[in-house]
């Protein structure tokens, strides 16, 4: 059984306009999706309508075995995390380890001390644990952040723009500990590099799903990026023109290590060709 | 006084607080002001940081002493000044030794509704956030030569003002969606509970008798006066 | 105007305590606004912004300045039942974490700033808006006529002076009942707070207005009541649940208020203050001025009686006036 399934899922805004139209799909346990699109494309407003913020929406969402309907929304959000594009939206107390205490405190959960012990220590902030929050940089209110929401064991992360906003270190910093957690999760991003380094599947949506499938897959298809106004990483791109101008690269790189070894490969089969020659 | 339980610091200052400002006999009230000052001397609060607050306070303690002491005596103008000062030094080194977190969940464990112990939590958030706000706002209005206005004929230094403020509640409202959504993620059900909640010491019920005994005397003496 | 503990007699002060909880509880109950869990993070976000707002000083002329109390717009902003919640929360975290105001002061400070002032701010916008309906100018921005403009500077104005003027008032009646050991004389408390009030209202007044224009302007949707259209419902109901019958009440309220310190004073003051002085054994050597200006007290306290008499009679008579305006048009 999938860990998430939304089916037909679509929500207009009270004004009438449609924010997002027939959106289905599903999340295996222990898959890592991004969500791409446009600003305005209903990245923000899916995860809302997952975690029973909007309503009245049409078709079904089903987290791990619980359907979302009118008084389920409590039990639904047992199994997300959400972590939030500005870490200032999800801590609430004035103290690290207050604030990571704060979310199984208020769900009564056992073993306090244990979880906010583990999830310190896995956003690598436990010498943070007396410090005030607020007076955090950016990039270690969001590791604050993960860890409020790691301390109560969602089945399911929801990560709004996580690399928004951070300084090139934070950045990599944040991502090797995402790629780290053996956890389902949905990102909702602009950051394909991110997406590259993350994601084992990608969802292009612009109201309704334009593209389900692999970075790698996506990056072929000019016309979907172009209409969903997504730029590839500048790897990918230098690739792209090297295909353009006839090198025969097979597929477009969208990580370091693929990039390598295709380069390595075609350079192999040039060397190849000039001893045939 | 760091250490101590937030109710029991709550309760002592508010009894002492109350009973200071019934008294009015001369002896009694510097009494209260000695007892307050020993307060503060022991409370570990830098005298400094103390000092500037209770400044803040004094021009309304002034002007009443200065009437007081104009139209009704100099024992009584006295008498106000050290009557409002007790009590003010008191109530500030209540504030300045105590926690937000820990006053709030004092006083919802006082028994104080949740609706107001989780709005004051919330607030004291939200403020921080918002200062620090304003700050940015009125560091950029600097950058682009503006220095605050004038006087009141200055219309268009109060229109900046007034923009400024306003832009502080158009991102407040921003704001408060994704509050909701934040605090429903992390399962608050709106009543405010710490996770370290620190329990009555033979330390806090000390304080509280210690305020009591010294309330309930200068009480007694303050009625006797008029017996 | 946050007035510390030990300057107000405590048969005020316990006064203040009792109107402010009867006030805010009846208020709670009535409203029948049971908040709801949605509501606290927004009352919290508009209580944290009039917070920082009052840090904004504005300049009066001279060097000095002063600063926005933000009651009216709070009301005028998010409704009068909001604002009380939220200017009470405002308060004890300035009680509480800045030691500004006092506990026991906590009832007239709270009576004054979250119960008054945004009860009058309101009151006066909304019982003034209908007259200044026909004032329409082009703006920049469009959103905000000119009427609309006025009625929310005459409520701010209103909303400081008058709750100046319960300040002033509740430290003179603190002074005639306790012969002298509290409050500060009639004499000097009410032209003093008065005389200064009626200058920081103005800016008040002002920024106020500027606030609500830029909200208007920029996210008109933010604050649903300054939008909010009076929906006609017809008959007896329609007029008891209109803005208009509200803003009456909350004017006769805050009137209300003022009356239990109107009765200690008259059975207390003037000559009850020589009689308390005597009776406390207090010299009147020791004054440096003996009874002020002969007819010093009564005087002030007459004029400031007769001045605030007047406006609430003449808010009243116009919100009378609009009901029953909105009555004959509902029949």
């Amino acid at each position: 059984m999938s860990i998430l399934e939304i089916d037909g899922l679509s929500f207009s805004y009270e004004d009438g306009t449609p924010a997002i139209e027939g959106i289905s799909f599903k999340v295996e346990s222990g898959e890592k999706v991004a969500i791409i699109g446009p600003n305005g494309a209903g990245k923000s407003t899916l995860f809302s309508l997952i975690a029973g913020f909007r309503t009245p929406f049409t078709g079904k969402v089903i987290v791990n075995g619980d359907a979302l309907d009118d008084g389920s929304e409590d039990k639904v959000r047992r199994h997300l995390g959400m972590l939030f594009q500005d870490p200032d939206d999800q801590i609430f107390m004035p103290t690290v380890e207050e604030d990571v205490a704060f979310g199984p405190q208020n769900l009564a959960l056992d073993d306090i001390q244990g979880r906010v012990m583990n999830a310190l220590r896995s956003t690598g902030t436990e010498a943070l644990a007396k410090r005030v929050p607020h007076r955090l940089s950016h990039g270690m209110k969001k590791r604050v952040a993960i860890a409020g929401v790691l301390a109560m064991e969602p089945a399911i992360l929801l990560l709004d723009e996580p690399t928004s906003g951070l300084d090139p270190r934070a950045r990599s910093d944040l991502i090797g500990l995402l790629n780290g957690m053996k956890r389902t999760m949905l990102m909702a991003t602009h950051d394909l590099e991110a997406v590259a380094d993350l994601a084992d599947r990608v969802i292009v949506i612009n109201r309704s799903i334009m593209f389900d499938g692999t970075l790698a897959d996506l990056a072929h298809r000019k016309d979907m990026l172009e209409q969903a106004g997504i730029e590839l990483p500048s790897l990918s791109k230098l690739f792209s023109r090297l295909k353009d101008m006839g090198y025969d690269f097979r597929h477009i790189p969208v990580s370091l290590d693929n990039a390598t070894s295709e380069t390595a490969r075609v350079i192999d089969e040039m060397g190849r060709k000039r001893q045939g020659r | 006084m760091g250490r101590l339980d937030a109710r029991a610091k709550i309760i002592g200052v508010v009894v002492f607080v109350t009973v200071a400002a019934m008294l009015t006999v001369t002896e009694l009230i510097f009494a209260a002001l000695a007892l307050s000052v020993i307060f503060a001397a022991f409370s570990q609060v830098p005298a400094r940081h103390l000092l500037k607050a209770y400044a803040g306070a004094l021009p309304f303690i002034l002007i009443a002493s200065v009437s007081v002491f104009l139209f009704a005596g100099i024992d009584r103008g006295i008498g106000m000044w050290a009557r409002t000062s007790a009590c003010v030094i008191a109530l500030l080194v209540l504030a300045s030794a105590t926690e937000s977190l820990q006053l709030f969940a004092g006083l919802r464990r006082l028994g104080v509704p949740k609706i107001i112990s989780t709005l004051l939590m919330l607030t004291y958030k939200y403020i921080v956030l918002m200062a620090d706000e304003l700050v940015r706002m009125k560091t950029a209005r600097k950058a682009r030569g503006f220095s605050g206005g004038r006087s009141l004929f200055d219309l268009r230094g109060l229109k900046i003002i007034g923009y400024t403020a306003g832009m502080v509640f158009v991102r407040a409202s921003d704001r408060a969606e994704k509050g909701y959504e934040g605090l429903k993620m992390r399962g608050f059900n709106f009543d405010l509970k710490t996770w370290r909640q620190t329990r009555l010491a033979a330390a806090d019920l000390a304080f509280i008798a210690w305020f009591a005994v010294v309330s309930g005397a200068l009480i007694t003496f303050q009625l006797g006066a008029f017996a | 105007m946050h007035i510390p503990d030990g300057l107000m007699d405590p048969m005020v002060s316990a006064i203040g305590w009792i109107e402010f909880m009867v006030v805010i509880a009846v208020a709670l109950l009535i409203s029948g606004k049971k908040f709801k869990e949605k509501d606290l993070p927004r009352i919290a976000v508009l209580s944290a912004g009039i917070f920082v707002a009052q840090m904004l000083n504005f300049p009066i002329g001279g060097g000095t300045t002063g600063h926005l109390v933000g009651a009216a717009l709070f009301a005028i902003m998010a409704g009068p039942v909001i604002a009380m919640v939220g200017m009470t929360v405002i308060l004890v975290i300035q009680a509480l974490m800045f030691g500004d105001g006092g506990i026991t002061a906590f009832g007239l400070n709270a009576t004054n700033m979250a119960i008054i002032a945004p009860l009058t701010g309101w009151g006066v916008y909304t019982l003034v808006k209908p007259f200044l309906a026909g004032l329409k100018t082009e703006t920049k921005h469009g959103k905000m006529n000119l009427g609309t403009a006025i009625a929310i500077g005459v409520g701010a104005w209103a909303s400081v002076f008058v709750s100046a003027s319960a300040c002033a008032a509740e430290m003179a009646v603190s002074y005639a009942i306790s012969g002298g050991a509290y409050g500060i004389a009639a004499t000097v408390s009410i032209p003093a707070m008065l005389g200064y009030h009626v200058i920081i209202a103005i800016g008040e007044a002002m920024i106020t207005v500027a606030v609500a224009a830029y909200v208007l302007s920029v996210s008109p949707n933010a604050f649903r009541s300054i939008s909010e259209k009076n929906v006609a419902v017809p008959g007896l109901k329609g007029i008891m649940s209109s803005k208009i019958a509200h803003a009456t009440v909350a004017v006769l309220i805050v009137f209300a208020l003022a009356l239990p310190l109107y009765f200690m004073y008259s059975s207390e003051g003037a000559d009850g203050l020589e009689k308390t002085m005597e009776d406390a054994g207090v010299d009147e050597g020791d004054a440096v001025l003996t009874s002020p200006f002969e007819y010093g007290e009564t005087y002030f306290a007459a004029l400031f009686a007769g001045i605030l008499g007047f406006v609430a009679t003449a808010l009243v008579g116009l919100g009378l006036m609009n009901i029953f305006k909105i009555g004959r048009a509902a029949e």
